[in-house]
Protein backbone atom coordinates (compact mmCIF):
# COMPACT_ATOMS: atom_id res chain seq x y z
CA UNK A 1 0.00 0.00 0.00
CA UNK A 2 1.01 3.66 -1.00
CA UNK A 3 0.16 6.73 0.59
CA UNK A 4 -2.54 7.40 -2.13
CA UNK A 5 -4.11 4.19 -1.66
CA UNK A 6 -3.50 4.95 2.21
CA UNK A 7 -5.67 8.71 1.92
CA UNK A 8 -8.16 6.78 -0.26
CA UNK A 9 -9.30 4.31 2.45
CA UNK A 10 -9.05 6.76 5.44
CA UNK A 11 -12.81 7.40 5.46
CA UNK A 12 -13.79 3.75 4.93
CA UNK A 13 -11.36 2.75 7.29
CA UNK A 14 -13.00 5.32 10.08
CA UNK A 15 -16.45 4.20 9.31
CA UNK A 16 -15.56 0.50 9.40
CA UNK A 17 -16.46 -0.02 5.93
CA UNK A 18 -12.93 -1.79 5.03
CA UNK A 19 -13.02 -5.77 3.97
CA UNK A 20 -11.21 -7.86 6.55
CA UNK A 21 -8.09 -8.14 3.74
CA UNK A 22 -8.03 -4.01 3.33
CA UNK A 23 -8.46 -3.70 6.75
CA UNK A 24 -5.03 -5.81 7.39
CA UNK A 25 -3.43 -3.47 5.09
CA UNK A 26 -4.46 -0.79 6.11
CA UNK A 27 -3.24 -1.48 9.87
CA UNK A 28 0.39 -2.68 8.47
CA UNK A 29 0.47 0.31 6.65
CA UNK A 30 -0.56 2.52 10.02
CA UNK A 31 2.21 0.39 12.03
CA UNK A 32 4.74 1.25 9.39
CA UNK A 33 4.46 4.74 9.08
CA UNK A 34 3.66 7.21 12.35
CA UNK A 35 3.07 9.89 10.00
CA UNK A 36 0.10 7.84 8.65
CA UNK A 37 -1.36 7.28 11.83
CA UNK A 38 -0.62 10.93 13.14
CA UNK A 39 -3.18 12.06 9.48
CA UNK A 40 -5.67 9.54 10.58
CA UNK A 41 -6.24 11.10 14.07
CA UNK A 42 -6.41 14.41 12.65
CA UNK A 43 -8.43 13.34 10.42
CA UNK A 44 -11.15 11.97 12.99
CA UNK A 45 -10.77 15.06 14.78
CA UNK A 46 -11.82 17.05 11.97
CA UNK A 47 -14.90 14.97 11.95
CA UNK A 48 -15.66 14.84 15.32
CA UNK A 49 -15.38 19.01 15.47
CA UNK A 50 -17.89 18.65 12.62
CA UNK A 51 -20.22 16.53 14.30
CA UNK A 52 -19.90 19.17 17.61
CA UNK A 53 -20.14 21.83 15.45
CA UNK A 54 -23.40 23.93 17.48
CA UNK A 55 -26.93 23.89 15.13
CA UNK A 56 -27.55 26.99 13.72
CA UNK A 57 -31.28 28.20 14.40
CA UNK A 58 -33.59 30.62 12.36
CA UNK A 59 -34.10 34.12 13.63
CA UNK A 60 -37.43 34.56 15.91
CA UNK A 61 -38.74 36.37 12.97
CA UNK A 62 -38.47 33.79 10.69
CA UNK A 63 -42.37 31.86 11.18
CA UNK A 64 -43.60 35.69 11.01
CA UNK A 65 -41.94 36.71 7.99
CA UNK A 66 -42.74 33.00 6.47
CA UNK A 67 -46.47 33.56 7.17
CA UNK A 68 -46.17 37.00 5.46
CA UNK A 69 -45.09 35.19 2.76
CA UNK A 70 -47.47 32.59 2.48
CA UNK A 71 -50.36 35.25 3.17
CA UNK A 72 -49.02 37.02 -0.33
CA UNK A 73 -49.07 34.18 -1.80
CA UNK A 74 -52.51 32.71 -0.82
CA UNK A 75 -53.77 36.32 -2.34
CA UNK A 76 -52.00 36.30 -5.69
CA UNK A 77 -53.26 33.32 -6.20
CA UNK A 78 -56.77 34.09 -4.99
CA UNK A 79 -56.40 37.30 -7.64
CA UNK A 80 -55.93 34.88 -10.57
CA UNK A 81 -58.48 32.92 -9.71
CA UNK A 82 -60.99 36.04 -9.84
CA UNK A 83 -58.78 37.13 -13.69
CA UNK A 84 -60.20 34.08 -14.50
CA UNK A 85 -64.11 34.22 -13.74
CA UNK A 86 -65.09 35.17 -17.66
CA UNK A 87 -65.41 31.91 -19.04
CA UNK A 88 -61.66 31.41 -18.87
CA UNK A 89 -60.72 34.54 -20.11
CA UNK A 90 -58.98 37.25 -18.08
CA UNK A 91 -60.83 40.69 -18.23
CA UNK A 92 -58.33 42.35 -20.06
CA UNK A 93 -58.44 39.78 -23.15
CA UNK A 94 -62.72 39.56 -22.78
CA UNK A 95 -62.42 43.43 -23.45
CA UNK A 96 -60.39 43.19 -26.10
CA UNK A 97 -62.15 40.16 -28.21
CA UNK A 98 -65.12 42.29 -27.29
CA UNK A 99 -63.38 45.38 -29.05
CA UNK A 100 -62.05 43.10 -32.42
CA UNK A 101 -65.88 42.02 -32.49
CA UNK A 102 -67.59 45.38 -32.62
CA UNK A 103 -64.75 46.98 -34.69
CA UNK A 104 -65.79 44.05 -37.38
CA UNK A 105 -69.24 44.16 -37.08
CA UNK A 106 -68.88 48.02 -37.78
CA UNK A 107 -66.44 47.97 -40.52
CA UNK A 108 -68.42 45.09 -42.60
CA UNK A 109 -71.78 48.00 -42.40
CA UNK A 110 -69.54 50.36 -43.14
CA UNK A 111 -68.59 48.54 -46.92
CA UNK A 112 -71.75 47.01 -47.35
CA UNK A 113 -73.40 48.14 -50.38
CA UNK A 114 -76.53 51.07 -49.72
CA UNK A 115 -78.48 49.32 -52.02
CA UNK A 116 -78.58 45.83 -49.98
CA UNK A 117 -78.94 48.19 -46.96
CA UNK A 118 -82.74 49.42 -47.98
CA UNK A 119 -84.11 46.85 -50.07
CA UNK A 120 -86.06 43.95 -49.22
CA UNK A 121 -85.38 41.96 -51.73
CA UNK A 122 -81.55 41.17 -52.30
CA UNK A 123 -80.67 39.76 -55.64
CA UNK A 124 -77.93 37.21 -55.90
CA UNK A 125 -75.02 37.99 -58.27
CA UNK A 126 -76.47 36.19 -61.50
CA UNK A 127 -79.64 37.56 -61.10
CA UNK A 128 -78.14 41.04 -61.04
CA UNK A 129 -76.04 40.31 -64.02
CA UNK A 130 -78.78 39.83 -65.98
CA UNK A 131 -80.58 43.22 -64.81
CA UNK A 132 -77.06 44.34 -65.97
CA UNK A 133 -77.84 43.77 -69.66
CA UNK A 134 -81.39 44.96 -69.64
CA UNK A 135 -82.11 47.93 -71.02
CA UNK A 136 -82.34 51.11 -68.24
CA UNK A 137 -85.79 52.02 -67.76
CA UNK A 138 -86.81 55.55 -68.31
CA UNK A 139 -87.31 57.32 -64.81
CA UNK A 140 -89.07 60.78 -65.03
CA UNK A 141 -86.00 63.13 -65.34
CA UNK A 142 -84.84 61.06 -68.39
CA UNK A 143 -87.99 61.59 -69.96
CA UNK A 144 -87.54 65.27 -69.90
CA UNK A 145 -83.90 65.15 -71.06
CA UNK A 146 -84.99 62.81 -73.54
CA UNK A 147 -88.12 65.22 -74.82
CA UNK A 148 -85.26 68.06 -74.72
CA UNK A 149 -83.09 66.08 -77.28
CA UNK A 150 -86.05 65.56 -78.90
CA UNK A 151 -86.85 69.03 -79.94
CA UNK A 152 -83.17 69.18 -80.65
CA UNK A 153 -83.24 66.66 -83.62
CA UNK A 154 -85.82 68.04 -84.84
CA UNK A 155 -84.47 71.34 -85.64
CA UNK A 156 -81.19 68.93 -87.02
CA UNK A 157 -83.17 67.24 -89.28
CA UNK A 158 -84.87 70.13 -91.01
CA UNK A 159 -81.20 71.15 -92.20
CA UNK A 160 -79.83 67.54 -93.02
CA UNK A 161 -80.83 65.70 -96.01
CA UNK A 162 -83.17 62.87 -95.68
CA UNK A 163 -80.27 60.01 -95.04
CA UNK A 164 -82.64 56.92 -95.09
CA UNK A 165 -81.81 55.23 -98.19
CA UNK A 166 -79.03 53.97 -97.79
CA UNK A 167 -79.04 51.67 -100.53
CA UNK A 168 -76.59 53.27 -102.62
CA UNK A 169 -74.07 54.24 -99.91
CA UNK A 170 -74.18 50.47 -98.62
CA UNK A 171 -71.93 48.29 -100.97
CA UNK A 172 -71.12 44.42 -99.05
CA UNK A 173 -68.29 42.22 -99.11
CA UNK A 174 -68.01 41.01 -102.44
CA UNK A 175 -70.03 43.14 -104.24
CA UNK A 176 -68.39 44.33 -107.29
CA UNK A 177 -70.52 47.10 -108.67
CA UNK A 178 -68.83 50.77 -109.60
CA UNK B 1 -46.28 14.11 20.47
CA UNK B 2 -45.53 10.56 21.45
CA UNK B 3 -42.85 9.18 18.97
CA UNK B 4 -45.29 6.34 18.01
CA UNK B 5 -48.08 9.01 17.09
CA UNK B 6 -45.91 10.86 15.29
CA UNK B 7 -46.73 11.28 11.30
CA UNK B 8 -43.60 10.47 9.04
CA UNK B 9 -42.38 13.44 6.98
CA UNK B 10 -44.12 11.55 3.65
CA UNK B 11 -47.22 11.34 5.52
CA UNK B 12 -47.36 14.90 6.19
CA UNK B 13 -46.10 15.79 2.82
CA UNK B 14 -49.20 13.45 1.58
CA UNK B 15 -51.89 15.28 4.12
CA UNK B 16 -50.24 18.91 2.85
CA UNK B 17 -51.29 18.10 -0.74
CA UNK B 18 -54.73 17.19 0.39
CA UNK B 19 -55.23 21.12 1.66
CA UNK B 20 -53.82 20.02 5.21
CA UNK B 21 -51.77 23.25 6.03
CA UNK B 22 -51.18 22.06 9.61
CA UNK B 23 -49.21 19.40 8.29
CA UNK B 24 -46.99 22.31 6.67
CA UNK B 25 -46.67 23.53 9.44
CA UNK B 26 -45.25 20.39 11.08
CA UNK B 27 -43.08 20.01 8.08
CA UNK B 28 -41.50 23.67 8.55
CA UNK B 29 -40.81 22.86 12.33
CA UNK B 30 -39.44 19.77 11.73
CA UNK B 31 -36.72 21.35 8.68
CA UNK B 32 -35.95 25.17 9.46
CA UNK B 33 -33.16 24.51 11.84
CA UNK B 34 -31.88 21.87 10.31
CA UNK B 35 -31.65 23.51 6.76
CA UNK B 36 -30.57 26.99 8.49
CA UNK B 37 -27.59 24.89 9.67
CA UNK B 38 -27.07 23.30 6.51
CA UNK B 39 -27.15 26.65 4.54
CA UNK B 40 -25.40 28.60 6.82
CA UNK B 41 -22.68 25.99 6.80
CA UNK B 42 -22.30 26.57 2.85
CA UNK B 43 -22.94 30.37 2.52
CA UNK B 44 -21.56 31.59 5.59
CA UNK B 45 -23.91 33.84 5.50
CA UNK B 46 -26.58 33.87 8.63
CA UNK B 47 -28.91 36.49 6.75
CA UNK B 48 -29.09 35.04 3.11
CA UNK B 49 -29.00 31.52 4.69
CA UNK B 50 -32.20 32.35 5.98
CA UNK B 51 -33.65 33.58 3.14
CA UNK B 52 -32.49 30.58 1.05
CA UNK B 53 -34.52 28.67 4.03
CA UNK B 54 -37.52 30.96 3.33
CA UNK B 55 -37.14 30.45 -0.26
CA UNK B 56 -37.21 26.53 0.19
CA UNK B 57 -40.14 26.68 2.54
CA UNK B 58 -42.11 29.27 0.52
CA UNK B 59 -41.05 26.29 -2.66
CA UNK B 60 -42.46 23.60 -0.36
CA UNK B 61 -45.69 25.47 0.04
CA UNK B 62 -46.19 26.42 -4.14
CA UNK B 63 -44.71 23.48 -5.12
CA UNK B 64 -46.18 20.86 -3.15
CA UNK B 65 -47.83 18.50 -6.01
CA UNK B 66 -44.46 18.41 -7.56
CA UNK B 67 -43.34 16.07 -4.73
CA UNK B 68 -43.96 12.17 -5.63
CA UNK B 69 -43.58 9.94 -3.00
CA UNK B 70 -40.58 7.58 -4.72
CA UNK B 71 -37.97 9.75 -2.79
CA UNK B 72 -37.48 10.56 0.79
CA UNK B 73 -39.37 13.95 1.72
CA UNK B 74 -36.01 14.80 3.49
CA UNK B 75 -33.91 14.14 -0.13
CA UNK B 76 -36.36 16.18 -1.67
CA UNK B 77 -36.32 19.67 0.50
CA UNK B 78 -32.08 19.16 0.82
CA UNK B 79 -32.03 18.77 -2.83
CA UNK B 80 -34.07 22.70 -3.13
CA UNK B 81 -32.30 24.23 -0.41
CA UNK B 82 -28.83 22.63 -2.10
CA UNK B 83 -29.60 24.23 -5.23
CA UNK B 84 -31.08 27.76 -4.31
CA UNK B 85 -28.00 27.65 -2.01
CA UNK B 86 -25.84 27.06 -4.97
CA UNK B 87 -27.55 29.91 -7.35
CA UNK B 88 -26.90 32.06 -4.39
CA UNK B 89 -23.50 31.02 -4.22
CA UNK B 90 -22.91 32.08 -8.09
CA UNK B 91 -24.87 34.69 -8.23
CA UNK B 92 -22.85 36.30 -5.18
CA UNK B 93 -19.72 35.79 -7.18
CA UNK B 94 -20.78 37.86 -9.90
CA UNK B 95 -21.97 40.56 -8.04
CA UNK B 96 -18.54 40.87 -5.08
CA UNK B 97 -19.99 43.66 -3.56
CA UNK B 98 -18.99 43.67 0.17
CA UNK B 99 -21.91 45.82 2.18
CA UNK B 100 -22.82 45.12 5.92
CA UNK B 101 -25.71 43.16 5.26
CA UNK B 102 -23.58 40.64 2.91
CA UNK B 103 -21.04 40.05 5.68
CA UNK B 104 -21.00 36.07 7.58
CA UNK B 105 -21.11 36.51 10.90
CA UNK B 106 -17.74 36.57 11.06
CA UNK B 107 -17.29 40.08 9.98
CA UNK B 108 -20.49 41.15 11.84
CA UNK B 109 -18.78 40.05 15.12
CA UNK B 110 -16.25 42.37 14.71
CA UNK B 111 -19.05 45.24 14.20
CA UNK B 112 -21.09 44.36 17.09
CA UNK B 113 -18.93 42.60 19.51
CA UNK B 114 -20.86 40.33 22.53
CA UNK B 115 -21.91 42.02 25.43
CA UNK B 116 -20.82 38.96 28.04
CA UNK B 117 -17.63 38.26 28.27
CA UNK B 118 -16.70 34.74 27.43
CA UNK B 119 -14.96 31.94 29.25
CA UNK B 120 -11.75 30.56 28.05
CA UNK B 121 -13.30 27.21 27.30
CA UNK B 122 -16.02 28.94 25.25
CA UNK B 123 -14.05 31.33 23.02
CA UNK B 124 -11.63 28.43 22.16
CA UNK B 125 -14.49 26.72 20.90
CA UNK B 126 -15.76 29.57 19.32
CA UNK B 127 -12.32 30.41 17.34
CA UNK B 128 -12.66 26.45 16.35
CA UNK B 129 -15.94 26.57 15.20
CA UNK B 130 -14.45 29.58 13.08
CA UNK B 131 -11.67 28.11 11.70
CA UNK B 132 -13.44 25.26 10.24
CA UNK B 133 -15.76 27.20 9.33
CA UNK B 134 -13.54 29.06 7.05
CA UNK B 135 -12.00 25.91 5.82
CA UNK B 136 -15.51 24.42 4.78
CA UNK B 137 -15.19 27.75 2.83
CA UNK B 138 -12.29 27.20 1.60
CA UNK B 139 -13.48 24.01 -0.40
CA UNK B 140 -15.05 23.33 -3.70
CA UNK B 141 -18.54 23.27 -3.94
CA UNK B 142 -19.36 20.21 -4.96
CA UNK B 143 -16.73 18.91 -1.77
CA UNK B 144 -18.51 21.05 0.29
CA UNK B 145 -21.76 20.08 -0.16
CA UNK B 146 -21.25 16.41 0.27
CA UNK B 147 -19.20 17.31 3.42
CA UNK B 148 -21.40 19.06 5.04
CA UNK B 149 -24.27 16.74 4.25
CA UNK B 150 -22.29 13.98 5.74
CA UNK B 151 -20.32 14.93 8.75
CA UNK B 152 -23.11 18.25 9.91
CA UNK B 153 -26.18 16.83 9.12
CA UNK B 154 -25.74 13.25 9.69
CA UNK B 155 -26.91 11.98 6.39
CA UNK B 156 -26.37 8.44 4.60
CA UNK B 157 -24.46 7.93 2.02
CA UNK B 158 -27.17 6.72 -0.19
CA UNK B 159 -29.26 9.76 0.45
CA UNK B 160 -26.60 11.86 -0.17
CA UNK B 161 -25.79 10.69 -3.55
CA UNK B 162 -29.83 11.17 -4.36
CA UNK B 163 -29.16 14.66 -3.20
CA UNK B 164 -26.38 15.72 -5.34
CA UNK B 165 -27.24 13.72 -8.15
CA UNK B 166 -24.31 11.50 -8.51
CA UNK B 167 -23.03 7.89 -8.21
CA UNK B 168 -22.55 6.67 -4.65
CA UNK B 169 -18.67 6.06 -5.20
CA UNK B 170 -18.55 9.40 -6.22
CA UNK B 171 -19.76 11.04 -2.91
CA UNK B 172 -17.97 8.41 -1.16
CA UNK B 173 -14.57 9.98 -3.25
CA UNK B 174 -15.58 13.45 -2.77
CA UNK B 175 -16.27 13.26 0.95
CA UNK B 176 -13.22 11.50 1.79
CA UNK B 177 -11.36 14.44 -0.18
CA UNK B 178 -13.00 16.76 1.17
CA UNK B 179 -11.99 15.55 5.22
CA UNK B 180 -8.19 15.44 3.72
CA UNK B 181 -8.54 19.19 2.14
CA UNK B 182 -10.27 20.26 5.81
CA UNK B 183 -7.18 18.55 7.78
CA UNK B 184 -4.49 20.05 5.78
CA UNK B 185 -6.00 23.21 6.08
CA UNK B 186 -6.75 22.71 9.77
CA UNK B 187 -3.29 21.13 10.57
CA UNK B 188 -1.85 24.60 11.15
CA UNK B 189 -4.14 25.82 14.15
CA UNK B 190 -3.82 22.65 16.05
Amino acid sequence: MDRYQFEDLISDFIENKLSMNQRKDFETYLDENPEAMQQLDSVKQVMASMKSMPEVSTSINFMKNLNKRIAAEKEAQSVVKTTRSFAGYTPLMASLSAVVVVAVVLLGLEFMPEATNQATFTPTMAEQQVDDLLPVLPTQASDELLAESEDDSTNVDEDMPNTTDFKDRIQLVGDRRP
Amino acid sequence: MPEEFRYTDEELIARFQDGDEQAYVELVNRYRDRLMSFIFRFVNDMEKAEDIVQDTLMKLYTHRHFYRNIAKFSTWIYTIAGNLAKTELRRKKRHKVTHLSHMGTEEREYQLPSVEPETGETAQGHFAEKQIQNAIQELPLHFRTVVILRDIQELSYEEISKIVDVPLGTVKSRINRARLQLQQALKEFR
